[in-house]
């Protein structure tokens, strides 16, 4: 049996599956404690199963997420070798940089070797500013890690009780900025995540749970709770992913469907393309800036059931804060959720306070309750199908870099709309109406994140990256350089990038889930010197398939 | 916030004339390593786009491809010039500020006919852009600044004869490198006199010398012609590491000529250096595009020192840049029947060398000398395809803005043609219709196209 937890700002949602089957679900309030949250979701789920039955536990949680946003995490020098190129100065304004000479080029080159002057004047310049934890980072120190090896041995070499991350272990991708911004969250936030996973050990162990416990990530795979404490960054904005998956095990595979989720203040979108929920082309966002974090393509809309309404001229305007509970409620100011009520989609509230709510805003211009309550309907579903047709035209200026996928790029339209959240029943069938789709309510919406944390799928990926001139490899995720043995062609570059996948799963306990190995990219190119083929260039991706690991139900309910 | 600076970056990393053919997939590897490790895309001043196709009849709109454009074109040049289609839009719509079509292969040896790859390009992606816009949106005066080391001599021949789009190409002296053209005497057909500005340099240009042609020459004709668009035509191979030319221009050198230029678009040409040049270049062009700080992209060979302008090299571009300047301000002083020596027709013999096929076209070019318009032109082409077939042409191309008379005497050329025995296809370019014939005598075939 699998658990699925989705530790939300407001409620923690919890349900256990028994292949296809929800067998219990859970919600509670979210405490300030997550682990009290934690803990009644679980017994809530286990009254009566054994816990020897449970073989996997899943979380998603806003911890790091809330860290994040509410800083409240310890102060992180951060110490850099740019090299040519870009200044870096708006970098500068936002965090307390130190620059150091030396740099790294494209192929892992030494181009400038770094000035040992210059680590005591990094080392004094952190001693005076008080920090003890460290960010260094070298730009295409993936491709070549030394100088950051160099400089975080230095520091550590002088005090080994602080805490220093390198550049290269906290993101593997190209992309320096990123880069340095997963570096700094990650030296953040570590010992904080650390006290969680212990403690979600803990609480497992209480209740004699010994299956394994994976972390929900933004892409909508998982990672055992152990691997989590090397990359806690990765387990932010993980609630849109639950979501999504939970949508993808609620309707039938395969399909393209369009995920709204209306919450109180907020619609979130999502997109399953032929089954597969499609990733944002860059980073997960934080602020204005962006992380390497691999995340689910997620728009928001600030508009929800709870957003107020009100009347300025002739004109009603939604805006995007919550006032409280809608006027049907108790709550002070008119909503969406009260035009729902007049409408009679929904039953939520008190239907003469939801009358009253209308005729606050309507009777100055003469207009009947129900016209009201349509035309507010209405300017939800007009801003929530503007930002559907520009996640599409976002989708649709994804780059291409090959000429067959500019070939293959073609408009997709979604078949569904799936409608999850509270609002969902309310507003989806008319979105989907003027989408000209299927609108479907899921069974289990409500708890449909919790669902999408249960079934998702430990995912791995492998980027490797050969050159025969050189003769050497570097293995992205693993922060690894090493020798080629001898010659290696294209299939032997596929073959070492594989075996490291495997090697990977191992180390992680998750050789079971990797039945399969996908070639998500191949690309080999001569390097050429003087009119001759000096040597060839491998760039290899491997992952674990993508997916869910179940389906649940029918697929959802069509409406009429 | 101000707008942004648009780019489609098209590495095409799945196509290469040959494996070890300087034009090779591999060319852009380094740039998108490059900029993608500084995060660039990132920036806010900065848009990316997706590639789209440029459609057959666009390119029909500028060359007679031999014997059609499916045979000439790969889907791969359709993408580089729909590129720059794409952000011409944008920049028309007001969507961004100027763009960057960063984007290979490249097109500026593509002249108006096409019976193969010259200088590894097949189609010219700056005349279908060009061409484009002033179909599109009435755009009336372009210039096209091509800063390759090469002479773009494709772009010449498309504009020889077109007073509204003043092509600048400044290079290496034809003498030393290909294509062996590109000198101060080719000003352009007797309609379009000085609209066409050859500045042949010697080897060994610096920064310092380039800025002074930009200064002193370019910068000021810019100025008189008072463009509405302006095409930056990116060839990046002056640069100091370039394994085919012999200058020595920087990063810095070029992204503070994109500067002063202020281009509606870049178009990326040449460049061959693609480890020590192009990252580099590239990544200069597109912070100043975008109003950001370059300073620091500098070369890691480069070396202050070693970057003394010779004497020499000074002195004669200082004697090119006065000769042009000469030739320009005294360029109303000519009318066209004098230029043309008095003839209703002005007429010269082209031999077309294509490098890459060693293709040998001959074509007779004859242009209407016309008080009303800048003429049509009728083109006599024939050359042996490498398949051993030989093909013999007559290409009509009507200009935009042409006058009635034109129009009709190269409709009733068209119809004569398809008379004559000699040619073996028969094509007419209708730019003020916007439409395109082509009549295959084989078979009595007749296919129109209209935009
Ligand atoms: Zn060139
Ligand atoms: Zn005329």
């Amino acid at each position: 049996m699998l658990i699925g937890i989705d530790v939300g700002g407001t409620c923690t949602d919890a349900v256990l599956l028994d292949g296809g089957a929800v067998c219990a679900t859970a919600k509670v309030e979210t405490q300030d404690d997550l682990l009290i949250s934690l803990g009644d979701a679980l017994d809530n789920l286990l009254k009566g199963i054994p816990s020897h039955k449970i073989e996997r536990v899943v979380f998603s949680t806003t911890l790091v997420t809330n860290l994040i946003a509410e800083k409240k995490y310890d102060p992180v020098g951060v110490v850099i070798m740019p090299g040519p190129g870009r200044t870096f100065s708006d970098l500068r304004d936002q965090d307390d940089v130190f620059c150091l000479n030396g740099a790294i080029d494209y192929r892992g080159r030494e181009i400038i070797p770094l000035q040992p002057s210059q680590m005591e004047e990094v080392l004094a310049w952190l001693e005076a500013k008080g920090y003890n934890k460290v960010a260094v980072i070298g730009k295409f120190s993936t491709r070549n890690n030394s100088h950051e090896v160099k400089v975080a041995d230095f520091i550590n070499k002088h005090h080994p009780d602080w805490q220093v991350e390198m550049g290269h272990r906290a993101g593997g991708k190209l992309n320096f900025p990123r880069r340095i911004a997963n570096t700094v969250l990650t030296c953040a936030t570590r010992q904080k995540y650390r006290y969680f996973t212990k403690a979600v050990r803990d609480a497992m162990a209480r209740r004699n749970i010994t299956a394994t416990v994976f972390i929900l990530k933004a892409d909508g795979g998982t990672l055992p709770l152990s691997a989590s404490e090397e990359v806690p960054v990765e387990t932010i904005f993980s609630g849109p992913a639950a979501s999504t998956l939970g949508v993808q095990a609620l309707t039938p595979p395969g399909e393209t469907s369009l995920v709204v989720d209306i919450g109180g203040t907020t619609t979130d979108l999502a997109l399953v393309l032929s089954g597969n929920p499609l990733l944002a082309s860059k980073g997960a966002k934080i602020g204005e800036r962006y992380t390497q974090v691999r995340a689910l393509a997620v728009h928001s809309v600030p508009v929800g059931g709870d957003s107020v309404v009100e009347r300025v001229g002739k004109e009603f305007i939604i805006y995007s804060e919550r006032m409280g509970p809608a006027y049907c409620l108790g709550g002070p100011m008119p909503t969406p959720t009260d035009a729902l009520r007049v409408m009679g989609i929904s039953q939520i509230g008190d239907e003469d306070r939801a009358h009253e709510a209308m005729t606050i805003l309507g009777a100055p211009l003469g207009m009947g309750v129900r016209e009201v309550a349509q035309a507010i309907v209405n300017l939800v579903i007009d801003m929530v199908v503007v930002e559907i047709e520009r996640m599409y035209m976002e989708w649709e200026q994804e780059p291409a870099y090959r000429v067959w996928e500019v070939i293959q790029k073609c408009k997709v339209r979604p078949q569904n709309v799936v409608g999850v959240g509270g609002g969902a029943a309310g507003f989806v069938p008319q979105i989907a109406a003027r989408l000209g789709c299927t609108p479907i309510l899921p069974p289990h919406a409500p708890v449909a994140n919790a669902i999408g944390a249960a079934v998702a799928r430990p995912t791995l990926q492998v980027n490797l990256m050969a050159d025969t001139e050189r003769q050497i490899y570097i293995v992205e995720e693993e922060g690894y350089q090493g020798q080629l043995a001898g010659k290696l062609d294209e299939l032997s570059a596929v073959e070492l990038t594989k075996s490291w996948l495997l090697k990977r799963a191992e180390k992680m306990n998750l050789r079971s889930y990797v039945d399969e190995i996908e070639i998500i990219n191949q690309d080999v190119f001569n390097v050429v010197r003087d009119w001759q083929t000096t040597g060839r260039l491998f760039h290899i991706s491997v992952q674990t398939p993508r997916g869910i690991l179940a389906h649940i139900g029918t697929g959802g309910r069509f409406l009429p | 916030m101000s707008k942004k600076t648009g780019v489609i970056f098209f590495p095409a990393f799945d196509w290469a004339i040959s494996p070890t053919h300087p034009e090779r997939e591999e060319r852009l590897l380094y740039t998108r390593d490059q900029m993608f490790e500084e995060g660039i895309l990132d920036l806010p001043e900065i848009q990316q786009y997706a590639p789209r196709m440029a459609s057959k009849h666009d390119i029909a709109r500028v060359h007679f491809c031999v014997p059609n454009v499916e045979e000439q074109v790969l889907d791969a040049h359709r993408i580089a010039a729909g590129a720059a289609i794409d952000l011409g839009d944008r920049v028309m719509a007001g969507e961004i500020a100027n763009g960057f079509a960063l984007v290979r292969p490249p097109g500026h040896h593509a002249m108006r006919v096409v019976h193969g790859n010259r200088g590894f390009c097949n189609i010219n992606n700056e005349a279908v852009l060009v061409e484009y816009l002033r179909k599109t949106y009435g755009v009336k005066k372009i210039a096209i600044v091509d800063t390759d080391v090469h002479h773009g001599d494709g772009t010449q021949d498309i504009f020889y004869h077109d007073p509204d789009v003043l092509f600048i190409s400044f290079h290496q002296d034809g003498r030393t490198i290909y294509p062996g053209t590109g000198f101060t005497y080719e000003l352009g057909g007797p309609g379009a006199y000085a609209s066409t500005i050859n500045i042949p340099l010697p080897p060994g240009v610096t920064d310092s010398g380039l800025h002074y042609v930009m200064d002193h020459l370019i910068l000021p004709i810019l100025k008189d012609f008072q463009p509405d668009f302006v095409v930056n035509s990116a060839g990046q191979d002056n640069h100091f590491t370039d394994p085919l030319g012999r200058m020595k221009i920087t990063a810095q050198g070029y992204a503070r000529l994109t500067e002063k230029l202020k281009p509606n678009l870049a178009v990326l040409e040449g460049g061959y250096a693609i480890e020590t040049a192009l990252p580099y270049v590239n990544l200069a062009i597109l912070l100043a595009l975008a109003g950001k700080d370059y300073t620091s992209v500098v070369e890691p060979e480069y070396n202050p020192a070693k970057f003394k302008e010779s004497p020499k090299v000074t002195s004669e571009i200082g004697r090119v840049v006065e000769e042009l300047q000469e030739i320009w301000a005294k360029r109303h002083q000519f009318d066209k029947y004098t230029l043309a020596k008095g003839t209703g027709f002005y007429q010269r013999t082209k031999p077309i060398f294509y490098d890459t096929h060693y293709i040998e076209e001959k074509q007779i070019e004859k242009v209407r000398v016309c008080d009303q318009c800048s003429g049509f032109i009728s083109l006599d082409s024939q050359a042996y395809h490498p398949n051993g077939k030989h093909y013999r042409i007559c290409a009509i191309s009507i200009p935009f803005q042409s006058c009635k008379s034109c129009q009709a005497e190269a409709w009733e050329s068209y119809e004569q043609a398809k008379g004559d025995p000699h040619f073996d296809y028969i094509y007419l370019q209708d730019k003020s219709t916007d439409t395109f014939m082509i009549y295959q005598r084989l078979g009595n075939r007749e296919i129109r196209s209209d935009g």
